[in-house]
């Protein structure tokens, strides 16, 4: 082992952490820079995305909670990742959408503090919504063997190591995780910065009166950002999951970091959140290999440096609120 | 409190207005406010534990009143910042649980106590709201908030592990011996007498005589011109700031005094159960604070100490209840009822949230104003039949 190969590992496992943030962040991001909402309720939806993807994906039995008591032995449909990866944030670009409609847009014309606490609070219900139905213990979401296996044809093989040059083995579901993250991301991009659709969200962004006035609807573009950001938060939850333990909390526990990366990176600003989640993500990485008992210390103590020495975030170009 | 006296005063201004009259005098004086605080806080105890059919129906127990104050005193410091200055921190859980770790640590190492402990947890959470005010209130709305969340965040995990040599990490500060109070009275014991009847424990009577102070100080603050300025920065950050007034002062302050709230609560609680969980330093129990003190009502006196109570008596009794069943009959409306506690909770704050942005104290008051319309217009009619002509509200 050199140090370059640590020093590479190290930056493959911060991607790899950091792209879950990103994944979130850059639907948290575009949510509160477009329609100036703040969704406290995106850890739910990322947790939505954790169980959909296990239902869709695997089955796994069921020992706890109420489904297990009224008879449900197991859940899931066990028709494979790739599903998951289709399904899944089709799923929760619905549910993104049927929360804008009906609980996001009655409160855009109130305070920030009232959005803040109806989604906090709608964060509190789903989580216990989870609790109830499935038990508070974690359950197990294995990583895909394969994926894309159809009949005869074997499938791409995604887990187990994979040797890399310089780097040695690595597990290849991380380099899978960073790609999937690096492709949809871009697509955003792509969506957000060269379409019509996006010209009109960014015009949005910078004044929703002006661009009503120019007798554009912009209802429409605000419900599917909002399904857009959803949907990120779903396969964030579908490609985390197997990564981490799968129980009720983790919405909460992954919010704030998520938050974090945002506002770091600059509200509203795509490359902001990518770049707000690699940081993170390398700091964490760092530090879990250098000094593991500061690694999410590390984490908050950056984000309220840079909070606090540029508080329109690293890429953020003005100050969205006051 | 007051408003539940005020009902009845308020049927008697059908009989003479006078009588109401003095009544709605006094009932915005500082000394009548902290009196009934005391008287209640004196009752609620036996009313809740013992007293022989209230409490049979209520299921209460004296820890559990103990709790409830302790928690009140931290909602409404809490309140001072979201209610009346329109500061949403999603970090108190710092000044909370770096309180109850300090408390802890101090009765570990250097003295047990009880005034010690409340002392040194106050200091440290005072100094802890310094720091943070300083840092978090130079950027407003979510980002106050957020950055607020970011360093409560920092000390939970400061505490569970580059710390732990102090904190003990994830098994919580156990082993926290509290001393007598004065050298002479063990808190844990019960008072004697009637005393012991209405109070129980001395550390009911020692954390109920801070409830009392806390009420007392923060009535003082918010009816004072000071407290005005917290409610003008609420109303109106930047027309404050026109007026000629220091915004950034008054919010620090506001931010500090109530850090100070919580510091107390947060000693007292270590006071009161020897123990200190990590889990009080995580952000989730800065969330529970948030939800209690919206519940309740923000920006009332008194609304949050309501959702403390109503918190509290939901998350420990009623998530004790096994069947939900249709009162004075055996029959099962839901099963397992106490099971879904904290999912109830959240779906009522959604609502409340939503509807009535101002808590049950909110609704409380609406009532009570009606009863008020309701009285006068009734003595009105009363007086203008026996020819005095009806001048009253």
């Amino acid at each position: 082992m050199s140090l370059l190969s640590d020093v590479l590992v190290i930056l493959l496992n911060g991607l790899q952490q950091g792209a879950i943030y990103v994944l979130l962040a850059v639907g948290l991001s575009i949510i509160l820079g477009t329609l100036k909402f703040v969704n406290f309720a995106h850890g739910a939806l990322y947790l939505v995305g954790t169980y959909a993807g296990l239902f869709v994906a695997l089955n796994v039995p069921l020992s706890n909670g109420k489904l297990a008591e009224w008879g449900f032995s197991s859940f899931g449909l066990d028709i494979g990742f790739f599903a998951a990866l289709i399904f899944v944030p089709l799923f929760v670009f619905g549910v993104g959408l049927l929360m804008e409609r009906y609980l996001a847009r009655a409160f855009y014309d109130r305070p920030d503090t009232d959005q803040i606490l109806v989604t906090f609070g709608l964060a509190i219900v789903v989580q216990e919504l989870f609790r109830v139905l499935f038990g508070s213990n974690s359950l197990p979401f294995e990583q895909p063997e394969r994926i894309l296996s159809f009949g005869s044809f074997a499938g791409l093989p995604v887990s187990g190591p994979i040797a890399l040059p310089i780097v040695g083995s690595f597990p290849q579901w991380r380099l899978w995780v960073i790609g999937i993250t690096a492709v949809l991301v871009a697509l955003v991009y792509l969506l957000v910065e060269y379409t019509d659709f996006g010209l009109v969200v960014r015009a949005g962004t910078r004044d929703a009166e002006m661009v009503r006035l120019l007798g554009i609807k912009i209802t429409r573009p605000y419900i599917v950002v909002f399904g857009i950001g959803a949907a990120l938060a779903g396969v964030a939850g579908v490609v985390g999951g197997p990564l981490n333990v799968v129980n009720p909390t983790i919405g909460t526990n992954i919010l704030v970091p998520a938050f974090l990366t945002v506002v770091i990176g600059g509200v509203g600003s795509i490359a902001g959140a990518v770049v707000g989640g690699i940081v993170f993500g390398l700091t964490t990485a760092a530090l879990v290999s250098f000094a593991p008992a500061w690694s999410q210390v590390g984490l908050y103590a950056i984000a309220a440096l840079v909070l606090l020495t540029r508080p329109q975030g690293l890429l953020g170009d003005e100050v969205v609120a006051p | 409190m007051s408003e539940k006296d005020a009902n009845p005063s308020a049927k008697d201004a059908l009989v003479g207005g006078s009588l109401f009259g003095r009544w709605e005098k006094l009932r915005g004086r500082e000394g009548t406010v902290v009196g009934i605080t005391a008287v209640l806080v004196a009752v609620f105890p036996y009313l809740f534990a013992r007293a022989p059919v209230v409490s049979g129906f209520l299921q209460g127990y004296q820890s559990l009143a103990t709790l409830i104050l302790i928690w009140g005193i931290f909602a409404i410091g809490f309140d001072l910042l979201l209610g009346y200055t329109g500061l949403l921190s999603f970090g108190h859980a710092a000044f909370w649980g770096g309180a109850a770790y300090a408390a802890g640590i101090v009765a570990k190492n250097v003295s047990g106590d009880p005034i010690v402990m409340v002392v040194s947890g106050t200091l440290f959470a005072v100094l802890l709201a310094w720091v943070l005010g300083f840092l978090s209130l130079r950027r407003g709305g979510i980002y106050f908030s957020i950055l607020t969340l970011a360093f409560a965040q920092m000390f939970y995990y400061m505490a569970a592990s580059p710390l732990a040599f102090l904190t003990n990490g994830e098994n919580g500060l156990t082993g926290v011996e509290v001393g007598s109070f004065l050298g002479v009275i063990h808190l844990e014991a019960d008072i004697p007498s009637v005393g012991g009847m209405l109070l129980g424990t001395w550390l009911y009577a020692f954390v109920g005589a801070f409830f009392v102070g806390a009420v007392a100080v923060a009535y003082r603050i918010l009816n004072s011109p000071y407290g005005m300025v917290f409610r003008a920065i609420r109303e109106n950050e930047q027309r404050a700031e026109f007026v000629g007034l220091n915004v950034w002062r008054y919010k620090l302050m506001a931010f500090i005094i109530s850090g100070a709230f919580a510091g107390i609560a947060g000693s007292l609680f270590t006071i009161h159960g020897a123990y200190v969980p990590l889990q009080s330093l995580f952000w989730t129990e800065s969330g529970d604070i948030v939800v209690m003190t919206v519940l309740g009502g923000a920006g009332s006196m008194f609304g949050p100490v309501l959702g403390v109570g109503l918190y509290l008596y939901i998350e420990n009794i009623v998530s004790t209840i096994q069947a939900l069943t249709i009162p004075f009959t055996d029959i099962v409306l839901i099963r397992d009822f106490g099971f879904y506690w904290h999912l109830l909770l959240g779906l009522v704050f959604v609502v409340v949230v939503w509807v009535v942005p101002d808590g049950l104290w909110g609704i409380l008051t609406r009532l009570r104003e009606l009863a008020v319309d309701l009285g006068s217009k009734a003595a009105n009619r009363v007086r203008s039949r026996s020819g005095n002509g009806g001048d009253g509200r």
